[in-house]
């Protein structure tokens, strides 16, 4: 399939920016969710409800609230514009909205595979000699590996189609915040724009639909494998 | 080795009071389901804190309530085996022996890998996954694996529960040559008193998230506050043997204890024990009769002399331990007793049919 430049550093932006959100949420996500997995705390439930809240929140709100944390108007967001580290507005605002959007997607996951681990595995392994450390690392993460892959191909996927948070923070500025969703509502608003469209409409099913495929076929071997 | 626990510790509303001592060798921890010996061995090991009191082993503290010690789990070099296995499924045989091993430094490891495999036969195994394994083959595997880490104890909580007889039989005397040729300390909790006896008579009673008693099991069948628990759970004679002829008809035992007077043979049921292999018989003293002379034109092919060490009475019965080279205990009709005038220090005979015994 023939792009233009100007499609290609589309797909290009959306690609990194899905990737640093990845990058950047897959430690907190398997740690958050192995708390949430394996620890009881008081305070908890608003934990739990704090993580979950982007899921049910319009994006757009959760893109105007992070505007508001990150954003030129906030003593933190200025402080980073001075570092040169600029949220608003840049592609690294739609990198942490992709990753904000996708979090609790992955804490989920993360959470739901570790609950099907064994915890009494982890008392055996206790009791050779394992701190906790060493027990998360060679049978919590390992058992639970299918159901973290999982979590981690499907909050990529959604943030490669982030769109209300990042065009609430960061705009649509081609080769910063023009990524595939904000790319093809944008060319759909201009006349003649069909055939781009289509050509970023296609990518952007595909991606979605190999994520889910691969998400699918992760969890059925977690299933086979705990049932056993 | 010596362990000394005393505890008390609480989940939700069942609360643990246990205070017991072991110095080496076997202890058994015996009480129905639901006497607390789970959570006790839990505390035992640092997977379960208790809420106050001390335990130590030899003389280093691992928990400590007061002052606010308690040693992780993972430090405590006390290797647990428990009823399921509990091997990981995503290593080998040989990468679950390997687990805590790999852990230790090679000046901490007093028990070689090549010497496990051999005592416990898991050659044939090494390269196996773990899912194919029987479950006998599985807590063969568990017990190497907590055996590798070369611990300073070993806690089996109910390891022969998931298990039929025969596989029972054959776990036990792996058991047996861990404990004799390893000298291996162990804290062995079961709701089976029968079995907990094939491997020591030194026990600690509990029931009801209390440690009733500790001791030898003769001692602790004495007590009448404990004889009806023991009597209901499996109170037997269990000793050593060594199969002396086998055929169609039964077995020719003698008795392999050291203290052993006389070498007396014993008629046993037929089994599958080899010629010379030792093992052990069990017989219920519910089983055995008293006379006061040798009886002739009787089909009970057993009959052993021996001298009353003491008589005490029960809820039914008498509790009667007759020395004949070694303690037996025998249960018999208080009206007997009186009729026999069966009193420590006489000359008595044990009476038992060849089926009464089992064989292990």
């Amino acid at each position: 399939m023939l792009l233009t430049d100007e499609e290609w550093t589309v797909v290009a932006l959306s690609a990194r920016v899905a990737l640093v959100s990845l990058v950047a949420m897959a430690v907190p996500g398997i740690a958050l969710g192995w708390v949430l997995a394996r620890r009881s705390f008081p305070g908890k439930i608003v934990v739990d409800t704090a993580v979950h809240l982007p899921l049910v929140l319009p994006p757009v709100v959760t893109g105007y609230l992070l505007l508001l944390l990150l954003g030129h108007g906030s003593a933190f967001g200025r402080w980073l514009e001075a570092l040169g580290l600029g949220i608003a507005f840049t592609w690294r605002g739609a990198a942490v909205a992709a990753a904000v959007m996708a979090f609790p997607l992955l804490v989920r996951s993360v959470r739901l595979a570790i609950e099907l681990v064994d915890p009494r595995l982890e008392d055996a392994v206790r009791t050779l000699g394992a701190g906790p450390l060493r027990t998360f690392a060679t049978v919590t993460l390992p058992l639970a590996a299918p159901g973290v892959l999982a979590g981690l191909v499907v909050s990529f996927a959604r943030g490669l189609g982030e769109f209300g948070a990042t065009m609430t923070l960061a705009g649509n500025i081609p080769g910063q915040s023009r990524t595939l969703p904000v790319a093809i509502y944008a060319y759909s608003q201009t006349a003649h724009g069909e055939a781009e469209v289509m050509r970023l409409l296609l990518i952007s099913l595909t991606v979605s639909i190999l994520a889910l495929l691969a998400s699918e076929l992760l969890t059925r071997r977690m299933r086979a494998r705990s049932a056993r | 080795m010596t362990l000394a626990v005393d505890i008390q510790a609480r989940r939700g509303t069942f609360s643990l009071t246990a205070a017991v001592t072991t110095a080496g060798g076997v202890t058994g921890v015996f009480g129905p389901s639901g006497s607390g010996k789970s959570t006790l061995l839990h505390a035992v090991t640092g997977l379960v804190r208790a809420n106050t009191g001390t335990i130590t082993l030899d003389g280093e503290t691992l928990f400590d309530a007061t002052a606010g010690i308690s040693v992780p789990a993972h430090r405590r070099r006390i290797a647990a085996v428990f009823q399921d296995g509990r091997l990981l499924p995503h290593y080998t045989v040989a990468g679950n022996l390997r687990y805590g091993e790999r852990l230790l430094h090679a000046s901490e490891r007093r028990i070689g890998f090549d010497e496990v495999v051999q005592l416990l036969e898991l050659g044939a195994l090494l390269e196996r996954r773990v899912r194919g394994l029987s479950g006998g083959e599985a807590q063969r595997v568990a017990l190497g694996r907590a055996l590798l880490c070369s611990p300073r104890l070993l806690v089996l909580d109910e390891p022969l529960a998931a298990l039929d007889d025969r596989l029972k039989a054959q776990i036990m005397a792996f058991l047996r040559a861990i404990r004799d040729r390893l000298e291996m300390p162990m804290l062995y909790v079961s709701h089976d008193l029968s079995e907990i006896l094939q491997l020591t008579d030194r026990l600690a009673l509990m029931e009801r998230g209390r440690v009733l008693g500790q001791g030898r099991v003769l001692e602790l069948a004495r007590d009448p506050a404990l004889q009806s628990l023991l009597q209901r759970h499996g109170l037997a004679n269990v000793l050593p043997i060594v199969v002396a002829r086998s055929d169609a008809d039964g077995t020719l035992l003698t008795l392999a204890s050291a203290g052993a007077e006389r070498t007396e043979a014993l008629h046993g049921p037929r089994s599958e024990l080899a010629i010379g292999s030792r093992g052990s018989l069990t017989i219920d003293p519910r089983h055995i009769a008293l006379a006061t002379q040798r009886v002739a034109g009787i089909s009970m092919r057993n009959q052993l002399r021996g001298r009353v060490v003491s008589v005490s009475a029960t809820g039914n019965g008498s509790l009667v331990v007759v020395d004949v080279g070694v303690p037996l205990l025998c249960e018999v009709g208080q009206a007997a007793i009186a009729e026999l005038g069966i009193s420590a220090g006489v000359e008595t005979w044990c009476l038992f049919k060849a089926q009464a015994i089992r064989l292990m």
